[in-house]
Formats: C-alpha cells, sequence, structure tokens
C-alpha cells in the first residue's frame, strides 16, 4: 500500500461562535460567557492516495470548505491530525488573491508567488498561463475590468501551473463559458493522468460525477459516504430532500405533476419496453434565465439509476416572474431487474451553479424483472455455453404473465 | 516533496520562523503592490509620497515656531530640527496603523491559501521604506537650504532608520495579531497616535519641557527622533535611559509578537 497524499486521522474543528467580543469584556470576565461552541467538523478519518480525484458533496454548513481549508493548511485542527504530502494547490476564485487596481500580469506574479512559485517560475511559464487562459488581449489591463469568467479563467490558470502535487477546487468551475469549462476538464483529466491528487468540492455533482471515481457526502460535520460516486450521490439527494426549505420560499416551485404513458394513458404496471412521459408545470417566483431541469431516477435504495439534464450554459430563454412552463421527461422504464423507482428534478441556474428547486416529491413507479435478470441495468446479454444459448428464460414464465412476454 | 502535519498544537518556533524566510518572495512582492497601488490612480505618482510630509512639515515649523514659540535657542536650525524628527515619525505612524488592519484587512487573501500571517503585518513597514528613504534624501537636501552643514554625524541617521523601521516592524506585528481578537483595537490605535506625537520631542526639543522632560524618555519614540535630530542638525543626544527604553522595547515587543505568531498563526482564519 502506498503512502496516501492526504491523510486525516480523527480530525474535529471547533470555531467559537461570538455574539460580542471586547477588550473590556475580556478584561473583566463578569456576566454569561458570550460565545458557544460549534463542531464544523468532527470524527473525520479520510485518505486519499496519490493520483486519485475525491469528489465532496454536502449542503451548505455541512463542513465543506473547512476541510478544504484544513487541507489547505490555513486553519488547524482541534483535536486529530492531518497530513498532507507534496505541493498543495488550491483554486483562487474571484476576489481570492486578486487586486482589483494590478494588472492581470502583476496579478499572474502575486498570485504564483503566493502559491510557493519564486519569480523565475513564474515568468518561465507566464505565456503558457496566459495562452489557457486566453486573456493575451487583456493582461495589462487592471483586473477591475475583467469579467467574473475572465477571473476564473486567470485564477485557474495560475493554479494549474503551479503544477501541484495536490489540486484543491472549490466550486469555481460552475462559471465561465462553455468552452473554457471544457477545456478546464480536459486540463483536469490531464492532470489526473499525470497523478495529480485531486479534490473536488461541488454543488454541481454531475461534474463529480465525471471527474472522480470516488467522493464523499458530508453532514453537520462528518462523513455520512466515503464510496463510488453514484452512492454519495444518492445519499446527497436524500439529504437535500429533508432540508427545510419551505417550498414557498423557493425561486421556482411544482405546480402539477403527472405520470403518464407516452399515448396519455395512466400507468398501471410499465413494462421495460412502455414508453413513459412524465410532465411536470413549474411556476417561476421570480425572473429566471435560462433554467435547466436536471431529471433523476432513484432506486429504491437511492443510488442514481439514471440521470437525464438539459444542455447547461447556453441561456436559451428566460422566464418572466410568475410565469408557467411544462417540462417532459420521455423515456422507457429498462430496468432490467426491475423494482420501484422515483423520478426526482432538480431546477438550476443557467450555468448549474445555482439549484433553485429540489423536487423530491416525484412519482414513483414499479417495474417487473425481465426474466433472468437482477440488478439496475440492462445490458440486453444473452449466455452462449458449448455453442448453445442458455438464457433463454422463457420456460420460467409464469401463464398469464404478460410483463414477462415484453422483456424475452 | 513537503510534508505537511497538523494537528491542535502550536508550530515549533523553527517552523515558524521558516515559513516566514520562505515567504520572503511574497513580502516583497505584495510590499511592492501596496506602494504601487496606493499612487496608482493619482496624475503625481510617487510624489505625493514626497509632498505630503513635506507640507506636513511646512504646517508644523510654521505654527509651532510662531504660535508655540518653541525655537532652539539659535544652536540649530528649528526647521532643520522638525523635518528631521518627522521622518521617523510619519514613517512609524503610517506603519503602525497599517500593521494593525493588516491581517484582518487582507482575510480574503488568506482564506484559501496559507503563508505565514506576519507577512501581511509586514507589508506596511516594508512598503514605507520607499517613503522613508525618500523623505531622508529630502531631510539631506533640505539641511544646507536651512542653514545646516553636512556633517559625519549625518551617518547616524542609517543605524537610527534601522531602529525604527525594527520597532515598527515588532509593534506592528503585536497589534495586527492582537486586532483580529480585539477590534476596537484600530481605534485605540488611532486615537493613541494623536497623542503619541504630542508626547514625543518632534516639534519641540526634549529640554524645553522642564519638569515633564524626563518622562518622556519612556517613550520609545523618544530615543529614536532624538537619534535623528542629532544626527541631522546637532540637536543634543537624546538620554541614555531614552535609548536603552527604544531598545528594550522594540526587543521585548518583538519578542511577544513572535510568540503570539506562533501560536496563532493557522487560528487567526477562523475569527476572520
Amino acid at each position: 500500500m502506498t503512502t496516501p497524499a492526504i491523510e486525516l486521522d480523527a480530525v474535529a474543528k471547533r470555531y467559537w461562535k461570538i455574539q460580542e467580543r471586547s477588550l473590556l469584556r475580556s478584561l473583566v470576565p463578569l456576566g454569561p460567557p458570550n460565545r458557544s461552541e460549534l463542531w464544523a467538523l468532527s470524527g473525520i478519518d479520510l485518505r486519499v492516495e496519490p493520483g486519485e480525484s475525491l469528489g465532496i458533496m454536502g449542503r451548505n454548513g455541512a463542513g465543506k470548505s473547512t476541510l478544504l481549508r484544513l487541507l489547505a493548511g490555513v486553519t488547524q485542527p482541534t483535536t486529530g491530525t492531518v497530513t498532507t504530502r507534496g505541493r498543495v494547490a488550491p483554486l483562487l476564485s474571484i476576489g481570492v488573491g486578486f487586486h482589483q487596481e494590478m494588472t492581470g500580469r502583476e496579478n499572474v506574479f502575486v498570485n504564483g508567488m503566493l502559491l510557493g512559485l519564486s519569480k523565475s517560475e513564474i515568468e518561465a511559464c507566464f505565456d503558457d498561463i496566459v495562452d489557457f487562459a486566453d486573456l493575451s488581449e487583456f493582461i495589462d489591463t487592471p483586473v477591475k475590468f475583467y469579467s467574473s469568467g475572465m477571473f476564473m479563467r486567470l485564477g485557474f490558470s495560475v493554479a494549474i501551473h503551479v503544477d501541484p502535487e495536490i489540486l484543491l477546487i472549490d466550486e469555481v468551475l460552475a462559471v465561465g463559458d462553455i468552452g473554457f469549462r471544457l477545456r478546464s476538464f480536459d486540463r483536469m483529466r490531464a492532470l489526473q493522468r499525470a497523478g495529480t491528487t485531486i479534490v473536488f468540492v461541488s454543488h454541481w455533482v454531475q461534474a463529480i460525477h465525471m471527474l472522480c471515481p470516488r467522493a464523499i457526502c458530508m453532514h453537520r460535520g462528518r462523513i455520512e459516504v466515503d464510496g463510488p460516486t453514484e452512492t454519495a450521490i444518492a445519499r446527497y439527494h436524500e439529504l437535500l430532500s429533508t432540508s427545510g426549505e419551505s417550498e414557498e420560499m423557493a425561486p421556482v416551485h411544482v405546480v402539477h405533476r403527472e405520470l403518464l404513458e407516452a399515448d396519455g394513458s395512466p400507468v398501471e404496471t410499465p413494462h421495460q419496453e412502455t414508453w413513459l412521459s412524465y410532465r411536470v408545470v413549474v411556476r417561476f417566483a421570480r425572473p429566471v434565465e435560462g433554467p435547466q431541469f436536471f431529471f433523476r431516477v432513484l432506486a429504491e435504495d437511492g443510488t442514481l439509476a439514471y440521470s437525464m439534464q438539459t444542455t447547461v450554459g447556453d441561456g436559451w430563454r428566460s422566464f418572466p416572474a410568475g410565469s408557467e412552463t411544462t417540462a417532459a421527461l420521455t423515456f422507457r422504464p429498462r430496468f432490467g431487474g426491475g423494482g420501484t423507482f422515483r423520478i426526482t428534478m432538480v431546477v438550476t441556474n443557467d450555468d448549474a451553479s445555482v439549484p433553485l428547486l429540489h423536487d423530491q416529491h416525484g412519482p414513483s413507479f414499479f417495474v417487473p424483472p425481465r426474466l433472468g435478470v437482477v440488478g439496475v441495468a440492462d445490458l440486453e446479454a444473452s449466455v452462449v455455453v458449448d455453442g448453445r444459448p442458455r438464457t433463454d428464460h422463457q420456460a420460467l414464465r409464469f401463464e398469464n404473465d404478460p410483463a414477462a412476454v415484453e422483456g424475452g | 516533496m513537503p510534508v505537511l502535519t497538523l494537528d491542535h498544537r502550536p508550530q515549533s518556533l523553527g517552523a515558524w520562523v521558516g515559513g516566514l524566510w520562505r515567504h520572503r518572495g511574497v513580502l516583497v512582492a505584495l510590499a511592492r503592490k501596496d506602494f504601487r497601488v496606493r499612487y496608482k490612480r493619482a496624475s503625481l505618482g510617487v510624489l505625493w509620497s514626497v509632498a505630503v510630509p513635506l507640507f506636513q512639515t511646512t504646517v508644523m515649523v510654521f505654527i509651532f515656531s510662531r504660535v508655540g514659540r518653541f525655537g532652539s535657542g539659535g544652536a540649530f536650525s528649528y526647521a532643520g530640527f522638525v523635518l528631521a524628527g518627522m521622518v521617523p515619525w510619519l514613517y512609524a505612524s503610517t506603519s503602525i496603523t497599517s500593521s494593525t488592519t493588516a491581517i484582518v484587512d487582507g482575510s480574503s487573501l488568506t482564506d484559501k491559501v496559507w503563508f505565514p500571517r506576519a507577512v501581511l503585518t509586514l507589508v506596511p513597514p516594508t512598503a514605507n521604506l520607499v517613503t522613508l528613504a525618500i523623505s531622508a534624501v529630502i531631510l539631506v537636501v533640505a539641511l544646507p537650504i536651512v542653514g545646516e552643514p553636512f556633517s559625519p554625524r549625518l551617518l547616524l541617521i542609517i543605524p537610527s532608520a534601522g531602529l525604527v523601521v525594527a520597532f515598527c516592524a515588532a509593534l506592528g506585528l503585536l497589534l495586527g495579531a492582537l486586532y483580529v481578537y480585539f477590534r476596537d483595537l484600530k481605534f485605540m490605535v488611532q486615537a493613541v497616535m494623536l497623542a503619541w506625537f504630542y508626547v514625543t520631542p518632534i516639534v519641540y526639543p526634549a529640554g524645553a519641557l522642564r519638569t515633564a522632560g524626563p518622562w518622556l524618555d519612556f517613550n520609545p519614540l523618544t530615543g529614536i527622533a532624538g537619534l535623528f535630530q542629532h544626527a541631522a542638525v546637532g540637536a543634543p543626544m537624546p538620554s541614555h535611559r531614552a535609548l536603552v527604553v527604544s531598545l528594550a522595547t522594540t526587543l521585548v515587543v518583538l519578542v511577544v509578537a513572535v510568540v503570539t505568531h506562533r501560536r496563532h498563526d493557522r487560528l487567526f482564519v477562523d475569527l476572520l
């Protein structure tokens, strides 16, 4: 077994919530204590091998940022130990490490030095940094004239050119145009191949899914799930569904939902080959630019069985406050092993960075299994043994069972 | 490969000093940025760093020679005396007030990437080295104009400047750390600065206050200002006691500041 790049051992982090802290109050210890403790993290054990990519999910306040701060060495744990092996580079985001009055060029130098490069090292890769950020025209312009996308490109470009052994990414890739985002993904895949350890915190589940085979889901300062990304995502979705967010306050809410067969007839027991149509009418409580719809079909145990989303980031149209629209998901429930499935829906803003609605109250439906198949997927497999097909399960068919015929 | 292990214990003194040394490039880069940004949008640019102290000194000389009737009694130029005292004072007052708030003001920088917070408090004293040098040059150029001949004494300005820089760096280090915990400190420092100017013999010679004079020796800036004034215009050397107080205060403050930073370096961020 190799030495892990990141090792957290029984780590806990306590913050003091301070109502008031004045010189007078601390010198004169009278009256009730004016602070209460808050455990941002507790009992964290985590190991990340060199070259591994780990996604971190969790609702706001779950402890993700505190964990990242510990990894960056910005703060120290209250108990336990945090060990990082290799150069750690956090991805500096908008407003962090940039000075508005200075030009892009000057900021590259200051940022590079903050991340541990020497002046000559920065000079050596300066052109690459500017090229990758696609900012050669604006590099001598004060960054206060930059758009948020330009900031991010420059920050990302500096961070990856630091050539870190451990790259920490916090939520930033959700901004920026689609072209740059794809380039960033390519670059991160290249870093992965080159053996860089990546820790990726995001609410953008799809991005974590694309980059990280392993993920943790955090809740109230603890790691709830540490395992395959799908498992962590499923748990994350469950946690989101228990959120105290009242639907009245949500910027988007569901007016009506129905699950029908494609021809409009009500669904009784769908077969695996039946086209189904899930139609949701949503109302926008405030103006929404280019809303994105994410449909997820969850298995009984909460694992993600299937997910389909609209194309992110093209700002396709805007909806005024008070308007309604219908989103329809048409699909065939080809879950080989069958089971009970539930449809959930997430609506986000155009670049999928801000969730506007988590609808966890979608319909559940039962699909009978295709004969002889177990599991969520249907690979339409057949088995031949000794030259003879051995997977014709018609013989297992019950009398008068139409469901079994469909898959056959 | 750098290996970093963090637990609840404060880092060792060696680790802290080593971290500070490794980040000296950051200090220089930030100080340069600080200095350039300060004058970037002004059409006169760096000239302001000359114009402001010069104007301030002129006002002081005018007011205190006419109204306050302080004079040097003819032994040396009063204008030169005030200008000499203003050089360390302007450096100290601007550096100390900026250092006090440096860690808190720099929180956006330190939220994601670690470097010793001490770097932030050392940025103002470092950036102000440029203005200190400029004002020292002005002082030297102005001496013949106010009728003071050059003398080898002038070389004393160099160690004196070293002392004021060390004092301000140490005090800034300590106040910057304390300000994270006590946010009243900023206003207290502003108020103290106002009074400090008048309890330091800058616009009047220490001897002008007959009974209160010796008490001024316990002000660490008395010795420092006195050294500049002695070097520039040949005013009497500050007393031994004043010099010992300046040196001892610098050392004690530095030790306390280093101890504080070593223990709290990675805890400041929790309170920002």
